[in-house]
């Protein structure tokens, strides 16, 4: 009999409001405990958020979008004691475009960076990587931050954000700093945030004139599939067809979104149409260091990466 | 603690707990049996509800999300009279029904489709339902379905 009780009770979010558990929960708070209760933190303001944060540090779950989250915790959701959600923040869900750069809230879903016309005309790696991101019903949710602060090897928008050298604003009751995306992933789902921190901002400089990019995503399925590999490639020319800079970002190859900076060495100063795309294949692959697990083996990736970089400068090359 | 939100044009006010999911509230709350738990992780789309005009998974919604929300599922798309919409009609005429599971889910993710395509291709279509997943596999003519249902609003009525 004990035993069958403890089964019935490790779906509690599954039975509605009859759970005992729960009301024993809802009588320690009082009966009708408002939207920002100490469980259920629901900040409308940044600075609000900011403050939580600093009070209850790790003990309170962020949640965003929840499409990250809402899956760690399942069938367990009960275990989670407090939770700030960062979805009534208007100020976070902002998109400025200055003549400089372009300053994304972190709470700009996949579907905004999917469909807004700026983002696909001035970060195509962006728009084009975000409309990837499991399905329509993931992108309504998910968030550019989560996917950043999530940290995975195999979050869809880190390889563009790395190429386009996008900046994070982490803010916290004491004030906020910038760090540059390659410094901010440690390892995989880890990050150089505190538990006084949230990431607010993503400040990407923009886009010169005659840059080019190619974004690939590969998966075992064509939606709703964690990547295998991605890649985001820019060139920068000048008038010349001359490579002024590039940045080869690739994601799933190694503990952290990385960029191959020899790669990169190869390919400034050079005319495009006089690009090697065999010689960028090798050397990408020199430079990542994959794994086996089950989206593909360490021999699939490397000879995937290796493809992918040769066609993708095999089509700039044609443009 | 109580939160009030808008469920098919109709305000609600509940208590919920913070660790009860959308889905959860819709479904055991309010009794809206259409939405359905496939996987409970966001991978199936059968739990698909439109969330603030964009189809979600209700099952990644944590309940206390909902606050201020308006949320439409297939409950919602009945006419006052009670008469099928006609992406429901659609479904049944296009025989794009089989076990049923993940018809909801994909009734609303076709519904927003049509809403900002009102022509859509097919191509279109298979895209926008990509995250509806239909274990009988009966892809075909859940887009015939759509295209029909697309088709017959177009023409502003049921005349196929």
């Amino acid at each position: 009999m004990k035993n069958s009780q403890r089964n019935v009770s490790c779906r509690p979010e599954a039975s509605g409001s009859d759970f005992k558990a729960e009301q024993e929960n809802v009588q320690e708070l009082g009966q009708k405990v408002p939207v920002g209760s100490a469980d259920y933190l629901a900040p409308k303001s940044l600075k609000k958020a900011l403050e939580y944060r600093s009070r209850y540090g790790y003990k309170a779950v962020v949640i965003a979008g929840g499409t990250d989250i809402m899956v760690d915790y399942f069938e367990r959701l009960s275990e989670v004691t407090s939770w700030l959600d960062l979805t009534k923040i208007q100020e976070l869900k902002e998109i400025k475009f200055g003549p400089e750069e372009i300053r994304l809230g972190s709470m700009v879903t996949h579907r905004k960076l999917a469909t807004d016309s700026r983002i696909r005309e001035n970060l195509p790696l962006l728009a084009e990587s975000a409309s990837e991101v499991g399905a329509w019903q993931i992108q309504s949710r998910g968030t550019l931050g989560g996917n950043i602060v999530t940290s995975s090897p195999a979050g869809d928008t880190l390889a563009p954000l790395l190429a386009y050298q996008a900046r994070f604003v982490l803010g916290s009751v004491s004030g906020q700093r910038e760090v540059a995306a390659e410094d901010f992933f440690t390892g995989p789902k880890e990050n150089i945030m505190t538990q006084e921190e949230l990431l607010t901002e993503v400040v990407i400089p923009a886009p010169r004139k005659r840059t080019l990019s190619r974004w690939q995503k590969v998966g075992k399925r064509k939606a709703m599939i964690i990547s295998s590999l991605t890649m985001a490639l820019l060139l920068e020319l000048d008038d010349k067809d001359e490579i002024t800079a590039a940045r080869a970002a690739y994601g799933a190859v190694a503990p952290t979104p990385i960029r191959a900076g020899e790669l990169e060495d190869y390919l400034t100063g050079r005319k495009l149409r006089e690009v090697s795309a065999g010689k960028a294949g090798e050397l990408a692959v020199q430079e990542i260091s994959p794994i086996t697990d089950i989206r593909g083996t360490v021999a699939y990736r490397r000879q995937v990466t290796r493809d992918i970089t040769e066609q993708a400068l095999l089509d700039l090359q044609q443009e | 603690m109580e939160i009030t939100f808008t469920i098919n044009n109709e305000k609600r006010t509940l208590e919920v707990s913070p660790h009860q999911r959308l889905l959860d509230i819709i479904r055991k709350d309010l009794g809206l049996t259409a939405a359905k738990e496939g996987c409970g992780k966001g991978e199936c789309g059968a739990c698909t509800v439109l969330f603030n005009g964009e189809p979600v998974a209700s099952c990644l919604v944590l309940a206390p999300q909902a606050e201020g929300a308006e949320i439409l599922t297939v409950e919602g798309l009945l006419s006052r009279e009670g008469e099928l919409h006609p992406l429901q009609q659609a479904f049944l005429d296009a025989g794009a029904v089989q076990c049923g599971f993940c018809i909801p889910g994909s009734i609303m993710t076709g519904y927003r489709l049509i809403q900002d395509n009102p022509e859509p291709e097919r191509e279109e279509i298979r895209q926008a339902l990509a995250g509806n997943i239909c274990r009988c596999t009966g892809y075909q003519k859940i887009v015939d379905a759509v295209q029909l249902a697309a088709r017959r609003m177009q023409s502003g009525g049921d005349s196929s």
